[in-house]
């Protein structure tokens, strides 16, 4: 019988330090579980918005007056926005083995999340 | 002659938050704060300030050997982030006249700042870190052209202090599965020797879900490696190697 370990392991995830790039990855995952999981929410409104005339009005109608469904758009929206970017740094990655130094591998994190920062703005001024 | 006594404004107070379990005394791990008084007319070690704890903590444990960063045994985190404390400039890592040491992380803590390696080198012995061959051994030597030695470079350096293994989430999470940095750079160190000739064997131990495909990218290893070597570089040729290669 395997004896059971009961010795501490350190990790505190609050108390270990995560670099720029780490930062970029998890949120990639992170990023990716949302879009994963709103999608079905997603392709159901289409083909509510698809049925008839009446069906896309209500939904029109619907996004015009509430904040919480504007909100949510703007989430996902966002949270695409950044998977989609992130997605397209790993290939590079993959492709040309550009972003396996820390110095680029820094720059294409910074250079996501500063495309995503600017999505994000346009997309307030669209959806808001 | 008598011994020499630091004038007192050459010496300023610093805390070191250290995280302390001693098995046979404590149930849970804490941290304590031990005040030293560090020389300020030159820079010391993160080490030498641990050898200032413990004159006044002598239960205080640590691996060290060397204290030149060549053995690798004081691996541990350093205000968060994993480094050899005999080659870590204090003035580098205080903040606020504060430093917090604790062990690496994801391995199981046999005694304050020293943890258990054995998964570690568990996964180390996995990927044969040694040159195969099969063809009969010249009287001399096995030679290497000089561009093909140079592909060793960035790979024979690992002191397998174990920095890096133990900042990656990937090896965190499976540590029995995935290979983990410094054993996947020392596979690499193998797949890329010239002189290896058990290179196909090597890459097909390596095709599966966890051992090498578990790396994300995350990089954790390559912030921390107190050589400054590359294992993310290291995993991605080996990826290569396999998606290129012609298989019998």
């Amino acid at each position: 019988m395997i004896e059971k370990d009961n010795r501490p392991v350190n990790l505190n995830l609050l108390t270990i330090s995560l670099p720029i790039i780490g930062l970029s990855s998890i949120l990639h995952r992170i990023s990716g579980l949302a879009v994963f999981f709103s999608f079905p929410l997603v392709v159901w409104l289409l083909s509510v918005s698809l049925k008839s005339e009446e069906s896309f009005l209500v939904l029109s109608n619907l996004y015009q007056t509430s904040v919480v469904i504007k909100i949510l758009t703007y989430l996902i929206l966002v949270g695409f926005s950044y998977h989609l970017l992130a997605g397209i740094k790993k290939l590079i990655s993959d492709a040309f083995g550009f972003g396996e130094t820390l110095e680029s591998g820094r720059l294409l994190s910074w250079l996501v999340f500063g495309a995503t920062f600017v999505l994000a703005i346009l997309f307030l001024f669209y959806l808001f | 002659m008598s011994a020499a006594v630091i004038p007192v404004e050459q010496i300023k107070t610093i805390t070191m938050s250290i995280y302390r379990y001693d098995p046979t005394v404590d149930k849970k791990p804490y941290m304590q704060d031990v005040v030293v008084e560090i020389p300020t007319d030159k820079d010391i070690m993160v080490l030498d300030a641990l050898h200032l704890a413990k004159q006044q903590e002598p239960s205080l444990s640590y691996r060290r050997s060397c204290r030149e960063g060549v053995c690798g045994s004081d691996g541990m985190n350093i205000n968060g982030k994993n480094g050899l404390a005999c080659v870590t400039p204090l003035s580098e890592v205080l903040k606020r006249d504060k430093i917090t040491l604790r062990p690496m992380p994801g391995l199981p803590v046999v005694r304050d700042l020293i943890v258990d390696m054995k998964q570690f080198f568990d996964q180390l012995e996995k990927v044969k870190p040694y040159l195969i061959t099969k063809s009969d051994s010249p009287d001399i030597e096995r030679k290497q052209t000089p561009e093909d030695r140079e592909e060793l470079d960035g790979l024979y350096e690992c002191i397998l202090c174990g920095c890096c293994s133990t900042s990656c989430p990937s090896f965190w999470w499976n540590p029995d599965k995935f290979l983990g940095p410094a054993a996947l750079l020392q596979s690499w160190r193998f797949i890329a020797d010239s002189r290896d000739e058990a290179t196909e064997e090597r890459l097909d131990d390596l095709e599966d879900a966890f051992s090498l495909y578990r790396c994300h990218g995350i990089m954790n290893c390559v912030s921390v490696c107190p050589k400054g070597l590359n294992p993310t570089e290291a995993i991605s040729n080996i990826r290569n190697k396999l998606l290129t290669r012609e298989k019998a």
